[in-house]
């Protein structure tokens, strides 16, 4: 069976990700992961929610979020507006109490919403000690195997535009995703002057799509270009097929959720 | 890892049990505790059957390592003979016939109870969703949810 590391300071969890490397996976509440554990070859999982990297700090203009923040901890803060829908989605009162911020980053397709808006929200990591953007982190991800490191917090600053979120899943509360899409999109002067729109449930892990940004980028933010920004994003995406859905009909959905996400935000 | 001695606290008593630190608390709690309210639905934690409260929180046994949970409180219904809420929502249960083959039953209950300990008025929609993590497959979930709304209307206050 598996052995289980359960470190008393994030000193040592560090070090043992350091010296076990590949053969190591870290738990948050475990909800994703223990139900594929078996099959990666890992041979021990370290456990992180005893580390106190659990709570929500709000410095000046943003959010900080231990990486072991719960989803009901997320949730009873409501003033973290642009993450509480997702959140809600995630699993049932259950999996809320257990599943991670952090452990949502890996969660594999067809799960990781609050990851989806953290990618639209330009959030930041620490990971291994050091800063990066998720953008990179997911970069550095790419169709390989997530990275290793402990990460012990995920800061986002306060968004500048109007945010939305929207899911397609196949029951109303605690469904797996087919997909779900954020977009957060600033204007002025009647015109977009930057867009993000990251899809999630379309590959191993978020991803932003930039044909769609482009589309909506010195333009005004209406019919025409909402469309030919949900068109591109249709185009753009790979999915894959898996006992929630078909790749056919998630690229569809991709198109439809793209442009409702568009309409929705304010 | 070879097994080892854990001093679990379940239900108010401290029980001792020899296990691999990864076995589940759902594993061990049946299996080395013979704890059998706690039913094994799915093991990937998407039915809610194994349901129990650590800490007083909603946990799913079946994904919690035994080595994750030692010193802390674990509650399961057995212990919930003197709990006037238990108690009200499993007449309720029974007299609603909310349980036909009642293998989602303890899970129903543990969040039936965590709810209203949360929300002691809930409308429909926040039931369902105080139910959203367990799954039945017999009674269509109407029983349950007016099971739920007949103790709400009670007003009971827990033990």
């Amino acid at each position: 069976m598996l052995n289980l590391l359960v470190p008393q300071s994030t000193d040592e969890a560090a070090s043992l990700v350091a010296s076990h490397a590949g053969d190591l996976r870290i738990m948050g509440g475990g909800t994703n992961l223990l139900r594929y554990v078996n099959k990666t070859g890992a041979k021990h999982v370290m456990a992180v929610s005893g580390l106190g990297l659990d709570g929500v700090q709000k410095p000046d203009h943003g959010w900080s979020l231990g990486a072991a923040t719960t989803m009901t901890q997320i949730r009873r803060e409501v003033s973290i507006e642009a993450l509480q829908d997702a959140a809600a989605g995630v699993g049932g009162p259950a999996i809320q109490n257990m599943a991670t911020v952090g452990g949502n980053l890996f969660a594999r397709e067809p799960y990781g919403d609050v990851a989806v808006v953290l990618l639209a929200l330009d959030a930041t990591i620490v990971r291994g000690g050091d800063k990066q953007s998720l953008a990179d982190f997911y970069a550095e991800w790419g169709s390989g195997d997530a990275p290793t490191g402990l990460i012990t917090s995920i800061d986002f600053a306060n968004p500048s535009g109007g945010v939305a979120y929207v899911k397609r899943g196949w029951r109303e509360i605690n469904s797996a995703t087919v997909v779900c899409v954020a977009a957060h999109v600033t204007q002025a002067g009647g015109k977009v002057t930057d867009a993000r729109i990251a899809i999630g449930g379309v590959s191993a892990h978020p991803v932003r799509c930039a044909p769609a940004e482009a589309a909506l980028k010195g333009n005004a933010l209406d019919t025409a270009s909402i469309a030919a920004a949900a068109e591109d994003a249709q185009k753009a995406v790979s999915p894959s097929t898996d006992s929630v859905a078909s790749d056919w009909y998630r690229k569809r959905m991709t198109g439809v959720f793209v442009r409702r996400a568009l309409e929705q935000v304010t | 890892m070879s097994k080892k001695l854990f001093n679990l606290s379940i239900n108010g008593r401290d029980e001792g049990v020899v296990a691999q630190p990864m076995a589940s608390l759902l594993e061990v709690l049946r299996d080395g505790l013979e704890v059998n309210s706690v039913r094994e639905g799915c093991s990937q934690g998407g039915c809610g059957a194994c349901t129990v409260l650590v800490d007083g929180e909603l946990r799913l046994s079946c994904l919690t390592p035994a080595g994750t949970v030692e010193g802390k409180a674990i509650q399961t219904l057995d212990g919930t003979a003197d709990d006037a809420r238990f108690q009200a929502l499993q007449e309720a249960f029974i007299e609603h016939y909310a349980a036909q083959c009642g293998f989602c039953t303890s899970g129903m209950l543990a969040a039936a109870y965590k709810l209203l300990d949360a929300n002691p008025s809930p409308s429909r929609d926040e039931i369902v969703e105080g139910l959203s993590g367990n799954i039945c497959r017999c009674t269509g979930y109407l029983p349950i949810i007016e099971a739920i709304q007949a103790v709400a209307a009670m007003k009971i206050k827990a033990a």
